[in-house]
């Protein structure tokens, strides 16, 4: 996973983050109408991800209301997806992974209800 | 496991590194398979949601590339704001570094000495150092040497003490 290890002055490389930056360009980049990236930019969205990823993680957790208190559950996430008003975006791909064309569906719609 | 297609939207981010992070966070909690699959696609999910909305600061910016400015404004407008001063920090930890390790190459070029002489200088030193073993070993061997010749010496004459002392009994034998 070296990915983009970059010679440029001063721009970050893979030390500092644990995903792999190159795959989370791959993402990025298959969002509609997404041009390019600066390098920083990538970094940034890279780490931010990964807090994301501890936040959701630390949040389902300390909601659980399963049973058994030391599991994270599927429904832990699904909980907290509906709870919190920053994971609102997460219900749209629960409790399956959607197919990519209804993801863009309805993420045109939405954008059309922000512009009214 | 994920995408064997090579359809562009089944990317995710590499399970592995999900399940690592999750360790990391919760490091003593069971996590479910099927909520470890939801963190992976959650991940992808986040990483579009930053990217539209980074893509659309950027369009209204007029620039033809995303830049840290634009995913910072996304981060906030999506209430992701707590994120922002950890990644900031992170950031410029990166540029410190790699500052620093200019900076510390430059001075090294900066002495005036041109590589090619650093290493014949380094060459001399070598040499130096492998004659000085040499002659050290050599100086050990000798001394081996003479301790060796010593006890030889030490033995000889033992033994010969031992035999002079064997024919004088004869001597007084015969004189009886």
């Amino acid at each position: 996973m070296s990915g983009d290890n970059v010679g440029g002055k001063g721009t970050p490389n893979n030390k500092n983050v644990s995903l792999p930056m190159s795959r989370v360009k791959l993402i990025m980049k298959s969002s509609p109408d997404v041009s390019n990236i600066n390098q920083e930019a990538l970094f940034l969205t890279t780490k931010a991800t990964e807090l994301f990823v501890q936040h959701l993680a630390l949040s389902s957790y300390k909601n659980g209301s399963g049973k058994d208190k030391n599991t994270l559950s599927y429904s832990d996430l699904a909980n907290v997806a509906e709870g919190m008003e920053n994971f609102q975006f997460l219900t749209d791909i629960l409790p399956k992974k959607i197919l990519a064309r209804d993801y863009l569906k309805s993420l045109e719609e939405r954008q059309e209800e922000d512009d009214l | 496991m994920a995408s064997s297609s090579g359809n562009d939207d089944d990317l995710t981010i590499p399970r592995a590194a999900i399940n690592k992070m999750i360790k990391e966070t919760l490091p003593n909690v069971r996590v479910a398979n099927d909520a470890r699959e939801l963190v992976v696609n959650c991940c992808t999910e986040f990483i579009h949601l930053i990217s539209s909305e980074a893509n659309e600061i950027c369009n209204k910016s007029e620039k033809k590339t995303i830049s840290p400015e634009h995913v910072i404004n996304a981060l906030e407008s999506l209430g992701f704001g707590s994120y922002i001063a950890e990644v900031k920090d992170v950031l410029q930890e990166c540029k410190t570094v790699a500052l620093k390790r200019r900076k510390a190459s430059s001075r090294l070029e900066n002495l005036g000495i041109p590589e090619e002489e650093l290493l014949r200088q380094q060459q001399e030193l070598f040499a130096k150092a492998r004659q000085q073993q040499a002659e050290l070993a050599q100086q050990e061997w000798l001394q081996m040497q003479q301790a060796a010749q010593q006890a030889q010496l030490e033995a000889a004459s033992a033994s010969a003490a031992q035999q002079a002392g064997s024919s004088q009994d004869e001597d007084e034998e015969d004189d009886m």
